[in-house]
């Protein structure tokens, strides 16, 4: 029997039944869909058209296309790269981390944030893929596969194909994870459809039958993928932050980068789900599941998150001076005040400045507030990538290679091509999936829902 | 009476009552076939009397799996195979390979657990369960019996059990 | 309701029974008899011969005491902040689980003073011993020791005044974490014991409130405490990491210590509402910050050997290449990472107590070895080693710390009777 202490808020409002649940979330999987989904579809499938044309470009002409130069070889695309790894971080880190401290809020935005995590790491593994500039060969370069010169293999030693392993070991245990969530809910569509959405749905519900013994052994597989899942999340950005750290790249090479990319990460997600799940919760009508404690304790993992980020910041500034190491010291300051500094301070505001907003009560229960600032976060973030990288490359060992970098719309169209995707697979889930977790959601009904005088 | 095919069931509503109308049920000697739920209730399965899945032992044999693949190939590849001095370090930098065998556990182990889980859970696209109550994916508790195993009793019995362990409805279903 | 917590007696205290006091008494003894064999032994030669290697200093065995006296300061400091803040994490975190064994951890938190005041009293006594940097002559440009990379970074021990005269910046560090952890520690227990004889929800609020306040002080001050009690031992090292290396290897040690203690008190008879899922919890955090502080560990240490720049490698350097302490390098991950892994990787094993016992302690002094190697290479060099004054040093604090802890538990009721999570505790269920 669960019990709830008095002092918690529910996390149901409206006096919901368990029909009601099914109900609620059924509905816009069952219904015709929206015109307001319908165009934001179509915007999603222009800028994916309109990016993939720079995307196609970029392909036949080669990467000369972008920016690049000789002193500054990773810049937009690396940017980008980590910017959406990192966002693809929330949502294992909610249905993972949040289930083994049993943080109940979980339940109602993990199905969303795990499909934002999905759809991130896939935005985010085209840019290495892009950067191969010839893809078709990449499985070579990345794989170890016998190939034509015998024997050559890849590089083990490199943190670039420990990205490798961890992206796409991450990818798929991320999936598995999502749909194994997934087929309790696909059977309560099942079960309520007829004709081809019968069989469809039937299909994706790989013939779940709601028995005890199977429950268990579910509950039993979340479990442990979740204990799988939370040392597997923190690697990823761990091996991220490697690609940087373990170089002599004075500004990248500093042993506090695995623990705070990730922390990063997690802010960045969180920002990310925040912005996505209150356009779902409006759209869908799902405020009464997605109430305004869910928001408030997401701005809560924010600070908390943004403040870890602000303490590494300044951990790397003092040890920079302390260090006594002039390259190192040159570096921080050039990040401050020089040729970047805009960019600098871009992102200590929004990173830094910006969340410690959150301490207000009326800010973050506030949702105009929220969604505003989990933009600037996300803005922030993306700074602080492109101030680690390109800021730390732009002045080289020899002056004489000092440089600059600017964007081509080649750059730009590539990005621009990655939201297109995120965007037209997050419709295409919020309109085709269940948003929320129907089972997990019924599970607490009867303890954390507001409760109603009959 | 032939097993497995005519059942009388007992539909709850509340997960409290059902775990309590388990026990009852179990106590008063009914043979339960299988108790169907919408979501996961918290200790049905101890109620139920049924043992701990085996399912993390299999995750760690496959994990472990992952790890002897993961450090075998390395060592293979770089020590043996085609040796190179990669930034002054041993052809085998053994702290090197840590990534990479630690993401080959991990796949294999979340793989290899969640391969077992489908085949034990009979879970597969064609898959077509019986459904005893449709409502079974939406709102309601619902606990079979099946009449063959419970044959000493009778019918009426059961429903009498089922009715007094605080079920709403007793039905009865049979498949062909 | 048949089942509820009216069933115990919530006014339940620890009797701190005078033969449980005459057994740790005896390890304190016994302890200090180590430690004076240990002192006597090194006083005779203890087998180190005067060697005048490292940087023309005659080793005296007076040193190696003082090092021990700073590992354990540091490590018990470390072990009495957790409890803190494990406390503080669950009112922030909005924790039910634990309401039944929060009085534990907060009991740790009074060894705080008496950290406090031995901290203060080594640093004065024995700072040319332990800290390189306290040497004036390093900052004497004159002097052919001129140390231009330490006089770079003098500001942050020796600010306002000038490099190598009196590290006021340093001492008012110390005394400022401590001031603030004792003032929070004090905050939280009176306001956790007045909720005991006050009841009503308004309490857990405050609580709330000073546990956010209290994690933010001590994000900032745990790292920069490790910097300087710790880090600024190898003056001239650096590792951005360190600050939450140190907090790692703190927090497994915390926690360890407190199931060790929950586990205790339940066998004997106290804490009935705590029951195996309650233990399990504990068991899992045990479980997940030894992979978490291996992580930290493993980090550290991969990113500094594959860039090899010889200015922070130089630290593993000394150490994995040492005759004394090379072996403590695999001792440190053995106890802390594969022990731990592998006995507490089954549910049955963080269910039951006895596997508890044996991981926790195995734990508690394998991160006792992980201080011990942060801290004795850079002050003893190869006149270090674990012998007789290290296991003398340890039990005596040891048992000091748990004269204290569970003295201070004795003292108020054992369960947070009025706290309003304290049903979900008891119907606590995995």
């Amino acid at each position: 029997m669960q019990v709830t202490s008095s002092v918690r808020e529910p996390l149901i409002t409206g006096g919901k039944t368990l029909k009601d649940v099914t109900h609620d979330i059924s509905r816009q999987v069952e219904g015709k869909p929206s015109m307001a989904w319908l165009l934001a579809l179509l915007v999603s499938v222009g800028v994916l058209v309109l990016g993939g044309l720079a995307l196609v470009a970029t392909l036949w002409e080669g990467i000369g296309m972008w920016g690049l130069n000789k002193t500054i070889g990773w810049a937009w695309d690396i940017t980008n790269f980590v910017w959406w790894v990192g966002i693809g971080h929330a949502g294992t880190l909610i249905s993972a981390v949040l289930l083994l401290f049993r943080q109940k809020w979980r339940m109602a935005i993990n199905r969303a944030a795990e499909a934002m995590t999905i759809f991130a790491v896939i935005c985010a593994a085209m840019f290495p893929i892009i950067h191969m500039g010839r893809p078709w060969l990449g499985a070579y370069w990345a794989l170890p596969l016998p190939n034509t010169f015998g024997s050559l293999w890849v590089n083990f030693n490199s943190p670039l194909l420990w990205d490798v392993f961890a992206i796409s070991t991450y990818f798929s245990v991320s999936l598995v994870f999502w749909y194994i969530g997934l087929i309790p809910d696909f059977a309560t569509i099942r079960d309520r459809a007829t004709g081809i959405r019968k069989a469809i749905y039937g299909a994706l519900a790989f013939g779940w039958d709601g028995a005890a013994k199977t429950w268990s052994r579910y509950e039993s597989v979340a479990l442990i993928l979740a204990g799988l899942a939370t040392p597997l999340v923190l690697s990823v950005h761990t091996i991220v932050s490697f690609d940087f750290a373990t170089s002599v790249i004075p500004g990248w090479h500093t042993t506090i980068f695995p623990p705070y990319f990730v922390a990063g990460a997690i802010f960045s997600g969180f920002a990310m789900v925040l912005t996505l799940m209150i356009i779902t919760r409006k759209v869908f009508k799902l405020e009464d599941y997605i109430t305004i404690v869910h928001i408030e304790l997401m701005n809560i993992v924010i600070i908390i998150t943004g403040s870890i980020v602000g303490i590494a910041y300044i951990t790397e500034f003092f040890i920079a001076w302390y260090s006594g190491v002039a390259a190192e010291q040159y570096a921080f300051v050039n990040r401050a005040f020089g040729p970047y500094w805009w960019a600098y301070w871009s992102m200590m505001t929004c990173n830094v400045i910006s969340p410690q907003l959150f301490w207000i009560k009326k800010i973050r229960t506030s949702i105009v507030a929220t969604f505003i600032l989990s933009i600037v976060v996300n803005i922030g973030m993306w700074f602080e990538r492109f101030v680690i990288i390109v800021t730390s490359l732009h002045r080289d060992f020899l002056p004489s290679s000092w440089a600059m970098f600017s964007p081509t719309w080649s750059d730009i169209g590539v990005y621009l091509f990655t939201f297109g995707l995120f965007f037209t697979l997050f419709l295409l889930f919020a309109k085709f999936f269940p948003v929320i977790n129907m089972a997990e959601v019924k599970s607490i009904v009867k303890s954390s829902s507001e409760k109603v005088n009959k | 009476m032939e097993r497995d095919k005519n059942f009388v069931l007992g539909v709850y509503e509340d997960e409290d009552v059902l775990l309590e109308a388990v026990s009852k049920v179990r106590e008063s000697g009914v043979k339960i076939h299988e108790v169907y739920s919408p979501f996961p209730v918290h200790g049905l399965d101890e109620a139920l009397g049924y043992k701990r899945s085996k399912l993390p032992i299999a995750a760690f044999l496959f994990g472990l799996l992952g790890t002897i693949l993961a450090l075998t190939m390395q060592f293979y590849m770089m020590k043996f195979d085609w040796p190179m001095i990669i930034g002054g370090k041993d052809h085998a930098a053994f702290p090197d390979f840590i990534p990479v065998t630690f993401e080959l556990t991990v796949l294999l182990a979340a793989f290899g657990m969640v391969g077992v889980f489908m085949i034990s859970s009979n879970l597969k696209p064609w898959g077509q369960p019986r459904i005893f109550d449709l409502r079974i994916t939406d709102d309601k508790h619902v606990m079979a019996i099946d009449l063959a195993t419970n044959a000493s009793l009778g019918e009426g019995k059961i429903a009498e059990v089922l009715k007094s362990s605080g079920a709403t409805e007793v039905n009865k279903k049979s498949f062909e | 309701m048949a089942h509820s917590t009216s069933n115990y007696n919530l006014d339940q205290k620890f009797d701190f029974t005078a033969s449980l006091k005459k057994s740790i008494m005896t390890v304190l003894v016994i302890g200090a008899v180590i430690l004076a064999f240990g002192i006597i032994t090194a006083m005779l030669g203890g087998g180190h011969d005067h060697a005048n290697e490292s940087g023309g200093h005659e080793f005296h065995w007076y040193q190696r005491l003082f090092a021990n006296l700073w590992i354990n300061n540091v490590y018990f400091t470390g072990i009495a902040i957790i409890g803190v803040f494990f406390f503080a994490l669950q009112y922030a975190a909005q924790a039910g689980w634990s309401t039944a064994i929060l009085r534990i951890p907060l009991s740790f938190g009074n060894w705080l003073p008496f950290a406090a005041g031995l901290m203060i009293v080594t640093f004065f006594v024995a700072n040319h011993d332990l800290f390189h940097w306290t040497h004036s002559y390093i900052f004497d440009k004159d002097s052919p020791e001129y140390d231009k990379l330490i006089d770079g970074k003098g500001a942050f021990f020796y600010w306002p005044m000038e490099n190598g005269s009196f590290p006021i910046f340093y001492i008012l560090r110390m005394v400022l974490f401590f001031g603030f952890w004792v003032f929070f520690f004090n905050k939280l227990k009176s306001l956790a014991f007045e909720e005991d004889i006050q009841g009503g929800t308004s309490y857990w609020r405050k609580l709330r409130t000073w546990s956010a306040l209290f994690i933010i002080f001590f994000a900032v001050s745990s790292s920069i405490s490790a910097w300087d009690w710790v880090m600024s031992i190898d003056t001239h090292w650096f590792s951005t990491m360190f600050g939450w290396y140190v907090f790692a290897s703190w927090f497994v040690a915390g926690l360890s210590a407190i199931t060790l203690v929950v586990v205790f008190l339940k066998e004997k008879g106290y804490l009935e509402m705590v029951n195996q899922n309650h233990i399990h919890d504990l068991g899992k955090f045990v479980f997940a910050f030894s992979i978490f502080w291996t992580y930290i560990w493993f980090s550290q240490f991969l990113l500094i050997y594959y860039a090899n720049i010889p200015e922070e490698s130089v630290y593993f350097v000394e150490r994995l290449q040492s005759d004394v302490y090379s072996p403590f390098i695999f001792v440190n991950l053995v106890l802390n990472f594969f022990l731990p892994f592998l006995v507490l990787m089954t549910r049955d094993a963080k269910r039951h107590a006895i596997f508890l016992k044996v991981v926790c302690s195995i734990i508690i002094l394998g991160h006792w070895f992980d201080f011990f190697l942060m801290v004795q290479p850079g002050t003893l060099g190869h006149n270090g080693g674990f012998g007789l004054m290290e296991i003398g040093m340890l039990l005596v604090y040891g048992a000091a710390f748990t004269l204290v802890a569970l003295g201070a538990l004795a003292k108020k009721p054992l369960i947070a009777k009025n706290h309003p999570m304290l049903e979900e505790s008891y119907h606590h269920h995995i």
